[in-house]
């Protein structure tokens, strides 16, 4: 129950600090910090994909409404939680993820972190900027967008799940 | 249909990702030009009310740079007052023109209003203005700053409105070089907001470098004259006889916070008078 209730207000809140903060820093040269892409990847392992896929479209489009984009943003997050079984199966450790573990940095580390939601905010961001420029000629500028804008949404998603996220005990 | 029912089942998810990623899309590609609904913009309530919270909060933060503004404004329109001007001619006799109030009527409005969100560095930048129709604000007017165009309402709610600011990519505004006559389109290239592009302008004309480019007012959403900025460079386009006309924006759009919201009384009546002109099938073409 109380996780449910984390991953609620985890909704809410990364929703807010979207809209509210980072829609609105704006470092130049088309760069766009995205923290909410870390909810999708915080959810459980074993969670239904319908309902994966379902929360995906909802935090999309509720980020949308609030930032006038239309639909940008629920349909790049879509894609996101299409690959995160994907990408989390092709990035899995030897024996498998254990069932009831939150796959954050803390339980799967720096290593698996970067890789595994590094890909998948590379396809975010760079499906993100090709649908917002949508013309081919203009294609690296879509790069040069992506290429900036990735390390530092990851790095802002680290940052977080340092202060969010409790570290759990040694041996527990 | 054994078949069928097998196929949805071993590609449900893929379907259901379809489906929604299909309304996402659905939603991006028609919303842009054709607003049905408020509810997924800024005009809706809710997402009104989060952008008025933080505005509350961001809005001190530029307080004096926005009162310097304001009072340059009110210097501006106060010299314009006729109490504050003297005849060059005395009047002769009993003929000469005096220009009484009643030789006017009023043909613009202005509904003041305050920019409480935005955005400048997307390819098409929409602001959120906390006035709705309640304050008469209806789509498709023109909104201006103080120092020049901002951009044309797209969608309305009751107390909040979106403005499709001069950052989009196909704003069209009609807009003319101020000392030479030479009119066109706005457009804006999607990378720098202190840019736009002017198109439509023969280059069998020169144009001076750091000519005041101002709007047209042909289509009666914007008054005559009002600034859009200034000529940068002009440089020729490929295979077609026209400039492509750099356009330097007067007005800096990361900062602009007070817009008024443009009311053309008159529309209606320009707009039942174009409608009479029968179309003409060979400039369809």
């Amino acid at each position: 129950m109380s996780r449910i209730l984390s991953h609620i207000f985890r909704f809410a809140l990364f929703l807010l600090i979207q809209v509210v903060v980072l829609n609105q820093v704006e470092l130049g040269a088309g760069t766009l910090l995205m923290i909410y892409p870390l909810f999708i990847v915080l959810l459980p392992v074993e969670i239904n994909i319908f309902l994966l896929l379902f929360l995906a479209f909802a935090l999309g489009i509720s980020i949308d409404a609030m930032s006038n984009t239309y639909g940008l943003h629920a349909s790049s997050l879509l894609l996101l939680a299409y690959f995160r079984p994907i990408i989390f199966q092709a990035f899995a450790p030897r024996d498998g993820y254990e069932t009831d573990l939150e796959l954050n940095i803390h339980t799967m580390g720096f290593r698996w972190f970067f890789r595994a939601f590094g890909s998948l905010l590379l396809i975010h961001h760079f499906w993100f900027f090709l649908l917002e420029l949508l013309r081919f000629d203009e294609i690296l500028y879509v790069l040069q967008k992506t290429i900036l804008s990735l390390p530092l949404s990851l790095a802002l998603c680290v940052l977080i799940q340092f202060l969010l996220i409790r570290k759990p005990m040694k041996g527990s | 249909m054994r078949n069928f029912l097998a196929f949805i089942r071993r590609f449900r998810v893929l379907l259901f990702f379809a489906l929604l990623q299909g309304f996402a899309l659905t939603v991006y590609f028609t919303f842009s030009s054709f607003p049905r609904t408020q509810y997924l913009t800024t005009a809706s309530s809710v997402s009104g009310a989060v952008m008025d919270m933080r505005n509350d909060v961001t809005k001190h933060f530029a307080l004096s740079g926005s009162n310097k503004k304001l009072q340059a404004e009110n210097r501006w329109l106060r010299e314009q007052l006729l109490a504050n001007r003297m005849a060059l001619k005395a009047p002769v006799g009993m003929d000469s023109v005096v220009l009484e109030k009643e030789d006017f009527i009023q043909r613009f409005e202005y509904i003041p209003g305050g920019i409480i969100s935005s955005s400048f560095s997307r390819r098409n930048n929409y602001f959120t203005l906390n006035i709705g129709s309640k304050q008469g604000v209806k789509h498709g007017m023109g909104v201006i700053s103080d120092k020049g165009v901002v951009g044309v309402i797209h969608n309305v709610s009751e107390y909040f409105s979106v403005v499709k600011s001069c950052l989009t990519e196909n704003i069209n505004v009609d807009i003319m070089i101020n000392d030479s006559g030479e009119s066109g389109f706005l457009k804006w290239n999607g990378t720098d907001p202190r840019r736009g592009n002017m198109i439509g302008v023969s280059n069998d004309r020169s144009i001076k470098k750091w000519a005041k480019i101002v709007t047209g007012g042909k289509s009666g959403i914007f008054p005559r004259g009002i600034p859009v900025g200034m000529v940068e460079k002009t440089l020729p386009v490929e295979g077609l006889p026209i400039w492509d006309v750099t356009v330097l924006f007067a007005e800096n759009y990361r900062t602009v916070q007070y817009v008024y919201v443009i009311k053309n009384i008159l529309k209606t009546e320009q707009e039942l008078l174009e409608e009479s002109i029968p179309d003409d099938p060979i400039e369809d073409e």
